[in-house]
């Protein structure tokens, strides 16, 4: 059984301040200082009363381990130089299920690959303390509940309780925010009932993960490519996708440079351009399907583990609302 | 591309010229612009006529040559024609050489407004034009850096990729891609009638980003999903001939050619 504490509400800004001394504290916001009509997303903050805790956020906080212009290296004629990341300790907070479980699986990707291990995501990660937030309430295009997510990755997590915090700890990252700040903190036990653990009222609901037997079906193009406008933003929201592609950047003197990684999104056309300007994924169609059966098969078929996540943001985020989950359920 | 290459080697450098049409010259300033890479780009290459930066003037062979504008009449015509006899490698430089953008609205203003805009009598031979339109119709270009005004980081790009005798690829991918990456919240979700879905990127979404929405300015994308785009409009009660009008405005010509192309150009016709 982990360790449970008490943090009183009246206390939470006092509990920020403490731990944003010893380490930057990234959260979610509700908008941009001078840009227009942002939504909300993840920022280092400085003020405890910026945090926006409201919805989950719009944008995710996956840039924030894969830098979207990831420098890989710089270059001077053959001769190659490191870059050195040097970041400072940082504490991500409010993340939900979703971000926390989307955290898991970039993980698998960048992190506990069998044959490479990605240094600029490592860099990043391990300087990363995740403190989650337990929803006790969906949001609209919410649909976790229909996903097998785990619920213990995490260091530490919270859980809001009446005029409480109940906090529990998942890992030694996390035990040592507790012992910073301790002042504002009360140990308990059993604190939690089963019913706090869940979350309710969630927007949707997807009735089966197994698609396998819908490849062929009409409705991917009928009632979701057909209304695509092919932009990528469900890609770009998504806290899993992490397909990215490489440039480089060159100056006048031809020689010296930079080599970029950047995010590069599947329902872009331009995405599966190969040598010689062959686009494999040229059907609007198909490549809708890919990202989804991506989300949903191939991911578990190889690492026996459901991609998506259930935040919902790519329905939310899309210009034309395709809402897939519903293209599912209709499905026989 | 090889052409080019030995063409680099057997004089040093490149033979560059930047030339002006009809334009509000906005795009050889935005190369101007670049002022803390300016010394490079001219030392790079072999500047032989730029009006805005030296008085001489060349009528020799020109490795790539830069043309800003729209043709709106003979001279410009001529001028373009002439231009590419004299050059390799020919750049459409910004939105009017590229799309025609703002002089050609003409094309599809009324013709009665259009009477009663012209200038006083005396000047009715210069108004007796062709319909203006960019200079791709008229010559063939290598390359476009479309904009308005291009992006002076693409032009960097695209003098050091020519440099390294490397193919240059514009920008493929639409607006949204890098409106996103900036954490943007979406313009059509406000109601905008924002043409990020179907326009080139590349652009580092300056506009969106500003909160004003995208006019199209690069042009289309060769995956624009017009009849979506429209169908999404219908469904935010925003009629067909308001979004033809933002359409218009910058790449007109080329979305018109485009439109022409589906829905027996229904859409096309739309004035």
């Amino acid at each position: 059984m982990s360790q449970q504490y008490v943090l009183k509400k009246e206390n939470f800004n006092n509990f920020v301040e403490k731990v944003m001394a010893d380490y930057d504290f990234i959260a979610p916001v509700k908008a941009k200082k001078n840009i227009l009509r942002s939504k909300s997303l993840y920022q280092k903050i400085s003020n405890p009363e910026d945090i926006f805790l409201d919805d989950h956020s719009y944008h995710t906080v996956k840039g924030f381990f894969n830098d979207p212009r990831e420098k890989l290296f710089d270059f001077d004629g053959n001769k190659i130089i490191n870059p050195v990341i040097e970041l400072r300790q940082r504490v991500f907070f409010g993340l939900r299920k979703c971000d926390l479980n989307g955290i898991w699986h970039q993980d698998m990707v960048f992190l506990d690959n069998k044959h490479q291990c990605d240094p600029f995501y490592k860099a990043r990660r391990d300087v990363s303390v995740l403190i989650g937030l337990h929803c006790n309430n969906g949001f609209e295009h919410c649909f976790c509940n229909s996903l097998d997510l785990r619920s213990d990755f995490h260091d530490l997590m919270f859980f809001d309780k009446n005029n409480d915090f109940i906090i529990e700890v998942g890992s030694d990252k996390g035990r040592k925010i507790i012992e910073i700040a301790s002042d504002f903190l009360e140990q308990g036990d059993n604190l939690l009932t089963e019913e706090d653990r869940k979350i309710k009222n969630m927007g949707h609901e997807l009735k089966t993960t197994n698609i396998k037997k819908f490849y062929h079906h009409e409705d991917w193009k009928t009632k979701g490519a057909d209304k695509c406008l092919a932009c990528g933003a469900c890609n770009m929201l998504c806290p899993n996708c992490h397909c990215f592609t490489i440039e480089d950047d060159v100056d006048f003197s031809l020689k010296k440079g930079t080599r970029i990684r950047k995010p590069a999104p599947c329902q872009l056309k331009h995405f599966t351009r190969v040598a010689g300007d062959h686009i494999f994924r040229q059907d609007k169609t198909a490549r809708f399907k890919h990202r989804i059966y991506h989300q949903l098969q191939y991911f578990q078929d190889r690492h026996d583990v459901q991609f998506c996540t259930g935040c919902g943001r790519c329905i939310a985020g899309c210009p034309a609302r395709i809402d897939w989950i519903e293209i599912i359920n209709n499905m026989e | 591309m090889t052409e080019e290459k030995k063409e680099t080697t057997e004089t040093g450098k490149p033979k560059v010229a930047f030339h002006d049409i009809t334009g509000c010259q906005g795009c050889v300033l935005s190369v101007i612009f670049n002022e803390d890479e300016l010394l490079d780009i001219i030392n790079a290459v072999d500047i032989k006529e730029f009006r805005f930066i030296m008085g001489e003037k060349y009528d020799g062979p020109l490795d790539i040559c830069f043309i800003e504008g729209a043709v709106v009449n003979k001279e410009d015509e001529e001028m373009v024609k002439k231009l590419r006899e004299r050059s390799k490698v020919v750049v459409a430089l910004g939105a009017c050489a590229t799309h025609g953008n703002i002089p050609s609205l003409k094309n599809w203003a009324d013709p009665k407004n259009l009477e009663r805009l012209q200038y006083q009598k005396k000047h009715e031979q210069m108004i007796d034009v062709p319909n203006p339109m960019p200079i791709t119709k008229f010559i063939k270009v290598e390359y476009s850096l479309p904009g308005c005004p291009p992006d002076r980081d693409e032009i960097k790009k695209f003098v050091k990729e020519i440099l390294l005798g490397k193919q240059f690829y514009s920008y493929p991918d639409p607006v949204c891609r890098e409106c996103r990456l900036f954490e943007n919240g979406c313009l059509l979700d406000e109601g905008k009638v924002c043409l990020g879905p179907i326009t080139r990127g590349g652009c580092r979404a300056v506009c969106c980003h500003n909160g004003f929405e995208c006019y199209g300015c690069r042009g289309i994308t060769d995956d624009a999903q017009f009849e979506e785009y429209f169908k999404l409009m219908e469904e935010k009660g925003i009629d067909a001939t308001t979004v033809k009008k933002h359409m218009e405005t910058f790449a007109g010509v080329e979305i018109n050619e485009a439109l022409e192309k589906i829905q027996e150009g229904k859409w096309a016709k739309l004035h």
